[in-house]
């Protein structure tokens, strides 16, 4: 029997995400596509958005949608390397990546310095990256991580899979979390050094299957080579031993950046001290090593926590939840009132800039599948 | 002499961006890593680099102008990748050795006097690497082949790319714990960096 206080308002909720989703979808995907990818596209974060609302568990139902969105990625531009068979039928190029932005930022800067001083400044790409980010670091912040960045999906979606984690990785919790930010400090003073993206040709894993950028000696690129697999490890290993995100939580440069900069976003995960009983419980669920023991046992959030929503459950008494600002406000949790909540407006912001970053290749992804199967059967 | 001192000063300021991108890497760390919430501090290990690459600018100098005068190729090919490892090890080792300055430590590696003043020593090695700037005034000096003119010309040409640097304290007080923690993991991984890259251009000879 349907629970029609909770359908109603998720169908509504759903209709909500598809709209967007759907006009940017087509706007992205439609000119090279048949429509049908970008639709199906859009129903896929459309159904997520109902099935969060329906059921209320956020993360699972993001985590499905997060995967199928890396996994997207991975279908399009680089299964190729595997077999010509699996050659992305459209859209060669792939998109910019977010996560060079971060060790970037001062090259960017000079260049949009030169193209001030050219004159020609609306000519060059910087500033209208920069819009971007800064738009998408408005809507969502740190969320980026945990919705929309095709990496992250993969380290996510990995981390799921074992039951237990064969490896106990609580000890990177202290002082060695704030690596990322190290890594990107060292990346943004070297890569304006040399005038190269420095990340992207030592340990960027999925560079490794395009062209190396640098003509370097054989014994830089051997270098490079051994720096990249160990990423790839990092990435693909790492969270089925720790059932944590490795990657994202250790040599992600964007992460640490994205703390940083996340902080003028509104959304928060706070804890309510009067519910938690100082479990732990939220320390061991966080895929993200961004939850510390406080005062009392009890949790601290750290500026890397992007917003997956994993904690929310493992807290029984419902200690922890999604927040605008950190302030408290009482949410309700059935009916249409549901939506107005800081939860749902989250959701829908996330789910929204996903879904349209998505189309960016998730609906070609869709046309290659479909060819492939066109070609099996 | 003064119009030598504004010309090497012009050059300097025209051509300073390259020397923040050798300098940087190497000087920001260290300055995250064992800088203090103090101005004093942290003004002191700048002066203390910047006297490093003064010594440096110097030697150039004068190198610069025995070339103009002998034709001698100037500094050997192996001089800037090996500067460039005894620079890794300079910041390595002052990672194990040194406890913060801040906090009262000393900064002393018992290798040698000179690597007791370890900012002087990071200072005079990233000194003595050669970039564009420094190309343009080696060449200028060599058609001089004058001493006196020679460093006047470096002074200038110091002063005016030592003004890029100075960004670089500017978030130094607001060092705390957790950011010297940062600044020391910096220092390692561009340690390693700069190991890498003088052991590779020492093969490559």
């Amino acid at each position: 029997m349907t629970d029609r206080t909770k359908f109603q308002p998720a169908l509504a909720f759903s209709l909500a995400v598809l709209l967007p989703v759907l006009f940017f979808s087509r706007r992205i995907a439609g000119a090279e596509l048949n429509p049908i990818y970008p639709v199906l596209w859009t129903l896929f974060t459309a159904l997520t958005a109902f099935f969060i609302i329906y059921t209320g568990r956020v993360s699972f139902y993001r985590r499905i949608f997060f995967s199928g969105l890396a996994v997207s990625f991975l279908v399009h531009f680089k299964l190729s390397l595997l077999s010509k068979v699996f050659a992305s039928s459209c859209f060669k190029d792939t998109p910019y990546c977010h996560i060079a932005i971060a060790p970037s930022f001062f090259n960017y800067l000079y260049q949009q310095y030169l193209a001030l001083m050219s004159g020609d400044w609306r000519l060059w790409g910087p500033l209208t990256l920069a819009f971007l980010w800064l738009f998408f670091t408005l809507v969502i912040g740190r969320a980026w991580c945990s919705w929309a960045c095709f990496y992250g999906g993969i380290d996510d979606g990995l981390s799921a899979l074992p039951k237990k984690a064969l490896v106990r990785s609580g000890f990177p919790a202290g002082w060695f979390r704030d690596f990322p930010a190290a890594l990107l400090i060292f990346l943004l003073l070297v890569s304006l050094a040399y005038m190269l993206p420095v990340y992207c040709l030592w340990l960027c894993p999925l560079k490794m299957t395009s062209a190396f950028l640098d003509s370097g000696d054989a014994f830089v690129r051997k270098i490079q080579l051994a720096l990249m697999l160990f990423a790839l490890a990092v990435l693909f290993i790492g969270p089925l031993l720790t059932k944590k995100r490795t990657f994202c939580s250790f040599l992600c440069p964007f992460g640490a950046w994205q703390a940083f900069w996340g902080r003028i976003n509104p959304f928060r995960v706070i804890v309510d001290n009067e519910k938690c009983a100082a479990c732990a419980a939220c320390l061991d669920s966080c895929p993200m090593y961004a939850i510390k023991a406080g005062r009392e046992g009890k949790p601290e959030i750290a500026a890397y926590c992007n917003l997956c929503g994993e904690c929310l459950p493992s807290c029984r008494r419902g200690g922890l939840r999604f927040s605008v600002f950190g302030i408290k406000i009482r949410d309700a949790r059935t009916g249409f009132g549901r939506l107005l909540d800081p939860e749902s407006f989250f959701v829908f912001c996330a789910l929204v800039t996903a879904g349209t970053f998505g189309a960016l290749f998730a609906p070609a992804a869709l046309k290659d599948i479909a060819d492939l199967l066109r070609r099996i059967l | 002499m003064l119009s030598i001192l504004s010309e090497g000063f012009v050059l300097g300021l025209s051509t300073g961006f390259y020397c923040l991108t050798s300098c940087l890497p190497v000087l920001v760390p260290y300055l995250l890593s064992e800088g203090g919430k103090a101005w004093k501090i942290n003004f002191s290990i700048f002066l203390e680099f910047l006297s490093g690459r003064f010594i440096a600018y110097f030697l150039f100098a004068v190198v610069s102008v025995l070339i103009g005068r002998t034709y001698n190729p100037y500094l050997p090919d192996w001089a800037a990748p090996l500067a460039m490892a005894l620079t890794a090890l300079a910041m390595l080792s002052s990672l194990i050795f040194c406890r913060s300055a801040a906090a009262g430590g000393v900064c002393a590696p018992p290798v040698s006097p000179f690597f007791k003043r370890i900012p002087l020593a990071l200072g005079f090695m990233t000194g003595i690497n050669v970039c564009p700037p420094f190309v343009a005034a080696f060449v200028r000096l060599a058609g001089m082949a004058d001493m006196t003119a020679g460093l006047f010309y470096f002074t200038g040409f110091f002063t005016a790319t030592s003004i890029f640097l100075l960004p670089a304290i500017a978030p130094t007080p607001f060092l705390n714990e957790r950011l010297k923690v940062i600044g020391r993991m910096t220092l390692a991984i561009a340690g390693v960096w700069y190991l890498l890259l003088g052991i590779t251009g020492l093969i490559g000879l």
